[in-house]
């Protein structure tokens, strides 16, 4: 006898349950007790919860139906998000695959001084320009220079989309309580939800042999800091300036740009700055759905034992990321207007 | 669990792996079950897999057991038997795990010259113009990497793909079935997504014992092409062990499933969405003449219960 057994008969439900659990599977503990020559003992007073419930009423849903109402309804819904989503990301697919083959078949005597050119514009500090010369020299001696590379054309196009995309969105955050209210819930699942979890159903919508697939797991995580800062920076510019804004009859577009953004620009480079780790730390998961970059020798490294290849490669992620960390802090610092002498 | 073990002082603890897929977490719950209910011993599961579980017993000689050691695919295998790290107990799979590559059903049956190697190089974009090939790291990588350089996949227009993750590997069946579109690649039974999606395996050159050595090692200068030989599934022990639990030692000796009796146990689980412990519990009530034949008379005796009524 299940525990709400008497319940249902109370509420005159029998009719509507029938039969009492004859639905679910036997489990182990029935088996054992079975073992032993008696019937099952329950808890003494178990949780209402559906599995419990279902063994007194078999008309209620186990949970495991729930779980595969949620699987069939994804399935249901696949067709016609299939051809929504699909042509909106496949841009993305281009992007990603253009810049691999831009950065690897550039030769290595021109991409390097690029790099560097591109860090001492960012930076105009010399000990950042000659760190990152000898981290990436470092890398090509060990000959890790091409995944290297790969790994950095993945970051450069997530990045760049996640500062279009989230800038603005963080700007209509700032200019709207209530669409604030709406979208903070939504940043912090796409923190925090594991990413097999959503990854694995965008297999069902696109092809896994599409570059887009790692391309959108990291956009997803990554775009979360620099929407939050955004919107966080342009809350913060100080009242006071936006009364002699509006006492210059400045309109709010004027405003915006003029005014706002400039002195939001130390939070937004700052989200900016997370932006760019972040997408850093999600080169080992988006190895798991085949993107190439030293993420692949990290897995290669824990699959096969192989200490030495795992940590190179891991150091190399490390190096990547200090080198994107002091080049964006020191374009911060020299854009901060906040700490201009006047 | 608690009642019983007690009483029955010749079987202590003992700690079993519980490998991350779907079959060997069903051998993993009949054996416990059989091992605490009928020897009395004290059961716990290690969650694992095969490359954990191997350095753990290399370096600490624990687990006690481990169960689905596919020899094949484990190089460090043999050297750990020579050394008498671990002592091998059964062939857990009698029949034997097949690795190979395959199509889906539903592209055999509209498409039959697909089955075959030549076909499927007459024309790749029947199959989607893709293999769908392991992860890095893992042993089948670089023998298939290997095959499909001695075959000429590349210059016959076939791509190589190669999956980050065994989770994408089996969801790119899953999607592909879903839609009825072309798929080929590598894949092994008994598994879950064999039992539930049913593929036909493509016809390749017969198995050469000196080509697949040499495409099993990366630096391979004269890759054969060649089919897979069928991987020997043991359960293993770790060295001491036999010693120390004799009886539950030559219990698991013993337990060994078919493909079929496995097959129909993991497509009954996939069917109901059953967890590991209720398709053991289906596997137990459904054979019982199966496993009588695994236990010892005093076992038997106390699992009566179950083995003559219900």
């Amino acid at each position: 006898m299940a525990f709400y057994d008497s319940i249902f008969s109370a509420l005159g439900l029998s009719g509507w349950c029938g039969e009492a659990g004859d639905g679910a599977p036997l489990s182990m503990a029935d088996l054992m007790a079975k073992a032993g020559g008696d019937e099952a003992k329950g808890e003494f007073f178990p949780f209402p919860s559906l599995d419990n419930l279902n063994e007194s009423c078999s008309s209620v849903l186990q949970s495991r139906d729930v779980t595969k109402g949620i699987e069939e309804g994804f399935l249901a819904a696949k067709p016609a998000l299939k051809t929504v989503l699909d042509p909106i990301t496949q841009p993305l697919s281009w992007l990603l695959d253009g810049a691999l083959w831009l950065f690897e078949a550039t030769p290595w005597f021109v991409m390097v001084p690029i790099l560097v050119a591109i860090s001492y514009w960012a930076s105009r500090s010399k000990p950042v320009t000659i760190f990152v010369f000898i981290s990436i020299m470092l890398l090509g001696l060990v000959d890790h220079y091409d995944v290297a590379m790969q790994t950095l054309s993945i970051i450069f196009v997530c990045t760049s989309i996640s500062v279009l995309l989230g800038v603005p969105v963080g700007i209509a955050m700032s200019k709207s309580d209530r669409l604030q209210k709406s979208t903070v819930p939504i940043l912090d699942l796409l923190q925090t939800l594991p990413t097999f979890v959503y990854l694995i159903p965008l297999i069902f919508l696109f092809s896994v042999t599409e570059s887009k697939l790692y391309g959108i797991a990291i956009i997803l995580y990554a775009i979360v800091p620099v929407i939050r800062l955004t919107d966080l920076g342009i809350r913060l510019v100080d009242q006071d300036v936006i009364e002699a804004a509006n006492a210059f009859g400045m309109n709010s577009r004027q405003k915006l740009l003029r005014v706002q953004m400039p002195l939001a620009l130390p939070n937004i480079m700052a989200g900016i700055n997370q932006t760019i780790m972040m997408s850093l730390a999600m080169v080992v998961i988006a190895s798991l759905v085949s993107a190439p970059g030293l993420g692949v020798n990290v897995l290669r490294g824990i699959r096969n034992l192989e200490l030495g290849v795992g940590i190179v490669a891991g150091i190399g992620i490390v190096l990547l990321a200090v080198i994107l960390d002091r080049v964006s802090k020191a374009a911060l610092s020299r854009v901060d207007m906040t700490r201009v002498k006047h | 669990m608690t009642t019983g073990s007690a009483a029955y002082a010749d079987c202590g603890e003992v700690t079993i792996t519980e490998m991350n897929w779907a079959s060997s977490a069903v051998v993993t719950a009949v054996a416990a079950f059989l091992m605490e209910q009928g020897y009395g011993c004290e059961v716990q599961k290690v969650p694992s897999s095969t490359v954990t579980a191997i350095t753990s017993v290399t370096e600490t000689g624990e687990p006690d057991i481990l169960t689905e050691v596919w020899a094949n695919s484990t190089p460090a295998y043999p050297g750990l038997l020579a050394e008498g790290k671990l002592v091998e107990l059964a062939d857990v799979l009698s029949d034997g795990g097949v690795e190979a590559w395959w199509i889906p059903a539903y592209l055999a049956e509209s498409n039959p010259e697909l089955t075959t190697w030549e076909g499927i190089m007459a024309n790749p974009a029947a199959v989607g113009g893709k293999f769908h090939d392991c992860p890095s790291g893992w042993a089948c990588d670089i023998i298939n990497n290997n095959n499909l350089i001695a075959a000429g996949a590349e210059a016959g227009g076939l791509e190589r793909f190669q999956h980050g993750s065994g989770e994408t590997l089996q969801t790119s069946i899953a999607a592909a079935y879903d839609e009825k579109a072309p798929w080929f690649g590598y894949y092994w039974a008994p598994t879950a997504v064999l039992g539930k999606y049913p593929m036909v395996a493509v016809e390749v050159p017969a198995y050469d014992a000196e080509a697949h050595t040499c495409n099993g090692n990366v630096d391979c200068t004269n890759p054969g092409f060649s089919a897979y030989p069928a991987s020997k599934v043991v359960t293993a022990a770790a060295g001491g062990f036999s010693e120390r639990e004799p009886a539950a030692a030559a219990l698991m000796a013993k337990v060994s499933f078919t493909n079929e009796q496995m097959g129909e146990v993991l497509a009954w689980r996939l069917d109901r969405n059953a967890s590991y412990d209720e398709a053991a519990v289906y596997f137990l009530t459904n054979y019982k003449d199966v496993w009588a034949e695994w236990l010892n008379d005093e076992a038997r005796e106390k699992l009566a219960a179950i083995l003559d009524n219900g």
